[in-house]
C-alpha cells in the first residue's frame, strides 16, 4: 500500500453498518478514534438511540474558520452541520436516522468519512477561487500539527502550497532529504511531466515566507508545491488535488519510517549471516570428547 | 597471528589481553596501519597474547554515514555472540575486533582470518546495496505520489 487514503475507513464502515440496519434496531454507540495530524473523532448517541452526534476535534479549526471552513462544511453537510459544536470539539454533525430512513445512504457515508479532508479544504478552495479571478491572496497559515504548518498562497497565475516539516531524528532528516530530492527530480520522467513542480529547501524558509520569520533550525525542511490551473480545474480534478496535497506530510513520514524498518530487517539478516560464517571457524568437538551411548542405554564420555 | 598464553605481570594470577591493558610495554609489538586512502584504513595492533584489528569503513556521504553507524551499532550490540568483536570501536575507527590466544586455541586460525576478510568485503557491499535500495524506494515513492496529479 504505497498511497495513503484521504477517507477514514473506520468511520466509513461504522456509519455504513449503522445505516444499513433498520432504525428500530438502532443501538447506543460511543466511539472515539484518532486520525492523522492529531485529529480525533467522537461518535455518540446522546439524546436518543437514533440521533447520532458526530464530533471532530481539530486544533487548527479556528484558523480554518477564518478561511471559510464553516461555509465549506455547510455546503457539504447541509442541515447536519451544527452551529455550536459539542464541548471539547470544534465541529459537530447531528445525524437523525429517522429522517434518513429509506434513502440511499451510501453518498452520506462517504461524505462523513471525509470530514477532516473537507475541513482542511477551505484555504485551498479560497486560493483556487482567487486565482481564477486573477487575484492574489495573503499567506494562509494552517498550523495543523505542533511544530509544522501548511502555507497556502494564491497568485494570479498559480497557487503555491508550502509545507514546513520537522524531522525528529538525524536519520529521519537524511532519509527525508533523499526522498525529497527525488520528488524534485521526478519531473524528468516523461510520464509525470505534468505533475506540479516541487521545490525543497533544507533549513531556509522559501522567499514567499520570509516575512513570517520562521525557524531555520537544523531539523526543519520546507517543501513547496507549485500548482497550475490545470491541476485544479473545477470538478473531480480539483477535489482529488486537494485530498492528495493534504496528506503529503503524512505520506512522506510514513515512507521514511517504512524504509528505516526495512533497513533494520536487512541489517539483522546480514548480522545473522556473519554469525554463521564465524561459527564455521569453530571446529567440531574432537572425537574423544563426544558422548557415546552403549546398547544398554548408558552414556559415557570416552 | 601467533599468540601465546601470557599471564599478567602486573597482577598475580590474572590473565588479561595485553593490548587492552597496555601495562607491560615489552609485551606490545609495533602497530601497523594499512590505508587505501584517508577514508579507508585498517589498524592492526599486535601483542604477545592478543591482537586488535580496527577498521574504518568507507562512507562517502551522509546517507552512507548513517547506514554505517546503524550497522556497526547492530553488530556491536551482539558482540557477545560474535566472541571476537569489541563492544566499542577504537577512536577514529568504525569497528574493532579483539582476538586473544584463547580464541586461537579454540578456533581455526585460517578461518578466523577468512572471517575478517569476508567481513570487510561484505560490509562495503551491504552498505552500497542499502543505499541503492533507498534511492530506488525514494524514486518509486515520488513517482507514485506525483502520478496522481496527472
Amino acid at each position: 500500500m504505497i498511497l495513503l487514503e484521504e477517507r477514514n475507513r473506520i468511520l466509513e464502515e461504522t456509519f455504513r453498518e449503522r445505516f444499513s440496519r433498520p432504525v428500530e434496531e438502532a443501538e447506543r454507540i460511543f466511539l472515539t478514534l484518532h486520525d492523522f495530524d492529531g485529529v480525533s473523532y467522537l461518535v455518540e448517541t446522546k439524546e436518543s438511540k437514533s440521533i447520532v452526534l458526530f464530533s471532530m476535534s481539530m486544533k487548527c479549526y479556528p484558523e480554518l474558520r477564518q478561511y471559510g471552513a464553516d461555509n465549506v462544511l455547510v455546503r457539504e453537510y447541509g442541515s447536519l452541520f451544527q452551529a455550536t459544536p459539542e464541548p471539547g470539539f470544534e465541529v459537530t454533525l447531528r445525524i437523525d436516522e429517522v429522517a434518513l430512513a429509506g434513502q440511499d445512504t451510501e453518498e452520506l457515508v462517504k461524505k462523513l468519512a471525509l470530514l477532516k479532508r473537507n475541513a482542511l479544504a477551505a484555504p485551498f478552495e479560497a486560493a483556487f477561487y482567487a486565482q481564477s479571478q486573477g487575484q492574489q491572496t495573503n499567506i494562509m497559515t494552517v498550523n495543523y500539527r505542533d511544530q509544522e504548518a501548511i502555507y497556502v498562497m494564491g497568485f494570479p497565475d498559480r497557487v503555491t502550497v508550502i509545507f514546513s516539516t520537522v524531522f525528529n531524528e538525524e536519520a529521519d532528516q537524511i532519509f527525508g532529504r533523499v526522498f525529497l530530492q527525488e520528488f524534485v527530480d521526478a519531473r524528468r520522467q516523461p510520464a509525470i511531466q505534468n505533475a506540479p513542480q516541487v521545490l525543497y529547501s533544507a533549513r531556509e524558509p522559501p522567499l514567499e515566507l520570509r516575512g513570517l520569520r520562521l525557524s531555520d533550525a537544523e531539523n526543519i525542511g520546507y517543501v513547496t508545491f507549485v500548482l497550475f490551473p490545470r491541476h485544479f480545474t473545477p470538478g473531480p480534478i480539483r477535489e482529488e488535488t486537494i485530498s492528495r496535497i493534504q496528506l503529503f506530510r503524512d505520506y512522506l513520514h510514513y515512507h521514511i519510517k517504512a524504509s528505516k524498518a526495512y533497513m533494520h530487517s536487512r541489517m539483522r539478516a546480514r548480522v545473522e549471516s556473519f554469525l554463521k560464517v564465524l561459527n564455521r571457524a569453530k571446529p567440531e568437538k574432537p572425537e574423544d570428547q563426544k558422548e557415546k551411548k552403549t546398547i544398554a542405554g548408558k552414556t559415557f564420555k570416552r | 597471528m601467533c599468540l601465546e598464553n601470557f599471564s599478567s605481570q602486573v597482577v598475580e594470577r590474572h590473565n588479561k589481553p595485553e593490548i587492552e591493558a597496555q601495562t607491560t610495554k615489552e609485551a606490545l609489538l609495533t602497530p601497523v596501519q594499512i590505508s587505501r586512502n584517508e577514508n579507508e584504513k585498517v589498524l592492526v595492533e599486535p601483542s604477545i597474547n592478543s591482537i586488535r584489528i580496527s577498521i574504518k569503513i568507507k562512507q562517502a556521504d551522509d546517507l552512507e554515514r548513517i547506514l554505517c553507524a546503524t550497522f556497526t551499532r547492530f553488530l556491536m550490540m551482539r558482540a557477545e555472540n560474535f566472541v571476537v568483536l569489541r563492544r566499542k570501536a577504537i577512536k577514529g575507527y568504525d569497528i574493532s575486533f579483539l582476538i586473544t590466544n584463547f580464541h586461537t586455541e579454540q578456533m581455526y586460525k585460517h578461518k578466523l582470518v577468512d572471517f575478517i576478510i569476508q567481513f570487510m568485503e561484505e560490509v562495503d557491499k551491504e552498505i552500497s546495496e542499502m543505499k541503492l535500495s533507498i534511492n530506488a524506494r525514494a524514486r518509486i515513492v515520488a513517482e507514485s505520489y506525483l502520478q496522481q496529479f496527472s
